[in-house]
């Protein structure tokens, strides 16, 4: 059965992540996902929340409700974008009184939040929906001998309560995928830390000493690259290295990859579709070190 | 339409402000029953080695009523919102949860809003993106902007005066 879903870009991806969009938008196809754009999305709210949380919950709703004027349900790319649409979905649901106030508002734009819609992220996506198998029989190149290290990004793991991707402590789920390709995930302390991105609006220093922390402690390890699934870890990872690295001191050479855009790599896609010109990182050396 | 509107003193605000207020209020009285300063949030904080952030301590003083401080201090504005202190808390109490409080309140009362938040604020009421396309480098030192990639046209709210209008009720509604 083919699945279709209302791709939701958030602002992030769409404005400046161009090769999440192209790696997804290659891969996913292939796996049995029609993705479906929609005209009107907004900004999922998420990066309000400190200034004004009910402007978040606005937002989400109103792009919820967008999406299920078309009947569809929504695949959400960004892990922040997922949270705030997550959580909006769990407070209109549980307070009737709230829900009924946000759709007085969204009357200006004739919207109306109906009702729980499905929400999948990349993760899973892949992995519940899509399945292993699937994904095992689309590998055309195996990433044999490839040692990543997985970075699952702080909104798609907590708060557990409202139902997230991925266990909230121990993730397992990119790791299956990374085997299904036929590289080897590492498990590494750092695991569950913090990408940093979320303060890059009022603390941007701060911000990258805690990316160049993070990948400092993953190319002591010799790992040879991380993946991501998230266009806010992934700026900070890969668009932001090289400034990451000087705020620890370091210079960082860690190859990162959205985890579609590996995916494409074992599928035998060509990197040009897969926007791999776009990684500022040394993605090269993870096609070179690969044994085939 | 401006940001002022959803972030000053301005009078259409002063229901919003209340119903901060209240929700404070509400987090304080439950807090003051669940909280035991076990200091497991803080444990784990993102924000704690390197900002200096206690997610215990805010609770602390939440408990004691310092509103003002809270509200004054600049550490409230260090969280990286990873979630780590509500999944973590063993008495559900969500420190996470008080900060966003906080700012909110902060914001309503006409304290500066750091950083760039204002800027992505005025771009989400302008396009409804924080912010527009991007030209981006590649690896190879070549520029290219989202239409060079053959993507298609962005998604964001079509006709912007409806998609403000509705924003607009945020700032004017009367509960
Ligand atoms: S973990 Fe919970 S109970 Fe313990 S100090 Fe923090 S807020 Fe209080
Ligand atoms: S959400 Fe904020 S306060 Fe809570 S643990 Fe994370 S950084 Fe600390």
């Amino acid at each position: 059965m083919k699945k279709r879903y209302a791709l939701f870009p958030g602002c992030l991806m769409p404005t400046e992540q161009y090769a999440y969009e192209l790696s997804l938008r290659e891969t996913l196809p292939l796996l049995g996902v029609e993705l479906v754009d929609v005209e009107g999305f907004s900004c999922c709210g998420e990066p309000m929340k400190s200034v004004n949380q009910l402007l978040t919950l606005y937002l989400s709703a109103r792009n919820l409700a967008i999406a299920q004027k078309h009947h569809l349900d929504i695949y959400v790319p960004c892990a922040m974008c997922h949270l705030a649409l997550t959580e909006c979905q769990h407070i209109l649901e549980k307070n009737p009184a709230m829900k009924e106030r946000i759709n007085g508002m969204l009357a200006a734009e004739e919207l109306t939040y109906t009702e729980k819609t499905h929400l999948v992220h990349t993760v899973d996506l892949l992995h519940d929906v899509i399945g292993i198998q699937t994904i095992k029989e689309h590998v055309k190149k195996p990433l044999h001998g490839l040692k990543i290290a997985a970075h699952y990004g702080c909104h798609i793991l907590r708060p557990k309560e409202i139902g997230r991707p991925d266990d909230s402590e121990n993730p397992q789920k990119i790791e299956t995928i990374l085997k299904a390709l036929g590289a080897e995930p590492v498990n590494y302390p750092q695991k569950l830390d913090c990408c940093g991105a979320p303060l890059l609006a009022n603390l941007p220093e701060s911000a990258l000493t805690k990316t160049g922390q993070k990948l400092q402690a993953i190319q002591e390890q010799q790992i040879q690259g991380l993946v991501d699934v998230c266009p806010w870890c992934h700026k900070m990872f890969d668009s932001r290295q090289t400034k990451a690295g000087e705020t620890v001191a370091v210079k960082l050479d860690v190859p990162v990859v959205y985890l579609t855009q590996l995916l494409g790599i074992a599928f035998g896609i060509p990197p040009e579709k897969l926007g791999l010109e776009l990684n500022l990182s040394p993605v090269e050396k993870l096609q070179q070190e690969a044994k085939p | 339409m401006s940001i002022i509107d959803l972030t000053s003193m301005g009078e259409p605000q002063s229901e919003l402000r209340k119903e901060l207020n209240d929700r404070l209020t509400k987090l304080q009285d439950e807090i003051s029953d669940y909280c035991f300063q076990c200091a497991r949030c803080t444990s784990g904080c993102e924000a704690h080695k390197l900002l200096e952030l206690e997610p215990h301590k805010i609770v602390a003083l939440l408990k004691r009523g310092l509103l003002n401080e809270l509200i004054n201090a600049d550490v409230i504005w260090t969280c990286m919102t990873c979630q780590k202190c509500r999944e973590r808390c063993p008495q559900r109490v969500a420190p996470i949860e008080i900060l966003f409080a906080l700012k909110n309140i902060a914001v309503a009362n006409g304290k500066q809003i750091p950083g760039k938040y204002t800027a992505m604020l005025q771009s989400i009421l302008t396009m409804g993106l924080i912010q527009d396309v991007q030209q981006t480098t590649t690896r190879t030192n070549t520029t290219v902007k989202r239409d060079d990639l053959g993507l298609p046209p962005l998604s964001k709210p079509v006709d912007a005066a409806k998609f403000q209008a509705g924003i607009m009720k945020i700032a004017m509604e009367k509960v």
